[in-house]
């Protein structure tokens, strides 16, 4: 039973070990890379590939009305009042 | 006629709602400030009367040079803090990171999607904004502030409604420059400034969180976004 216990906790510690493991590495690959919203993260990236993976410009009303169907508005957000007085 | 007519209709139909979405708004620079009538004091209404060609030049040097970025409408004026006893004005810019879903970036811990922002973006907000010498200098401004706002990793998936993260900050004049100077340590400066993270409307309050150098909002262009004619970007 003991030896069971032992084992379980030894497979536990090696799991955790592991996911932090990860995470710090993956913090450090975020933090290190200064062009990483460069590879399509940023919503208005979304714009501008084509299925053919071609990269037409866009103008910067494009940006804004993608941005008015996707989020603009819609997401929770803290109100104005949350933070600051008039 | 038309009834015979479905494409013709329909084309009409189409037309009329370009002209009309034309009309919409989208967070143009105008729109980012906060309008006059909302002040409440003479102080603020005289602040954002005095200073309004400077914050729709900074408000257009946004909208033209930083695509990745939205200031949200009425989100850059002179604003006190809500717990605010006096009438300290802040210049307040409020933002928004147009950023989708990433794995890495959901991975952290908050306070570090917190930090990451912040070193991001909000420090070369406050540079630039600091570099507004004559409306900073105005003695009627006690500080600068900067609020963040960014889709939370995970919450927009379909049916759902996403949940934004606001991270704001206020700091005072001296520190803000001491701090950019590198006259003051980052460590100092969050102990000095008053800072509070929103997880979409709920509020999580000061969380630990670290600034570093990062020169990703002052030096990346954005190639394929053709800016608005005669936008002059640095």
């Amino acid at each position: 039973m003991r030896a069971w216990l032992s084992l379980g906790l030894f497979f536990g510690g090696v799991v955790m070990l592991t996911s932090a493991c990860a995470t710090s590495e993956e913090w450090s690959d975020w933090r290190g890379h200064k062009t990483h919203f460069a590879s399509g993260t940023h919503g208005f990236f979304s714009l501008r590939n084509n299925r053919d993976g071609s990269n037409p410009r866009v103008s910067r009303t494009d940006v804004d009305a993608a941005r008015q169907e996707n989020w603009w508005g819609k997401a929770i957000t803290v109100s104005p009042e949350q933070i600051f007085q008039n | 006629m038309l009834r015979h007519r479905p494409r013709l209709l329909g084309g009409l139909l189409l037309t009329a709602a370009l002209v009309v979405s034309g009309g919409v708004s989208h967070a143009a620079p105008e729109d980012a400030l906060m309008p006059l009538e909302k002040y409440t004091t003479l102080k603020g209404k005289s602040l954002a009367s005095a200073h309004r060609t400077r914050l729709l030049q900074f408000s257009e040097e946004i909208y033209n040079c930083m695509p990745w970025l939205a200031v949200y409408p009425a989100g850059l004026g002179f604003r006190p803090p809500r717990d605010s006893q006096d009438d300290d004005r802040y210049l307040s810019t409020w933002i928004y990171v147009d950023q989708r879903e990433d794995a890495v970036f959901a991975a952290l811990p908050q306070e570090r999607r917190v930090s990451a922002m912040f070193s991001r973006y909000g420090v070369d907000m406050l540079r630039r904004m600091s570099a507004l010498a004559d409306v900073v200098d105005d003695s009627d401004v006690a500080g600068l502030s900067v609020v963040l706002s960014w889709l939370k990793p995970g919450t927009s998936r379909p049916g759902r409604q996403a949940v934004n993260e606001t991270f704001s900050l206020f700091v005072d004049k001296a520190t803000l420059r001491d701090f950019l100077a590198k006259r003051v340590s980052a460590e100092e400066f969050t102990n000095r400034a008053k800072f509070a993270l929103f997880d979409g409307q709920n509020a999580v309050g000061r969380v630990p969180i670290e600034v570093w150098e990062d020169s990703f909002n002052s030096t990346y262009k954005a190639t394929n976004v053709i800016p608005p004619k005669g936008a002059v970007c640095p």
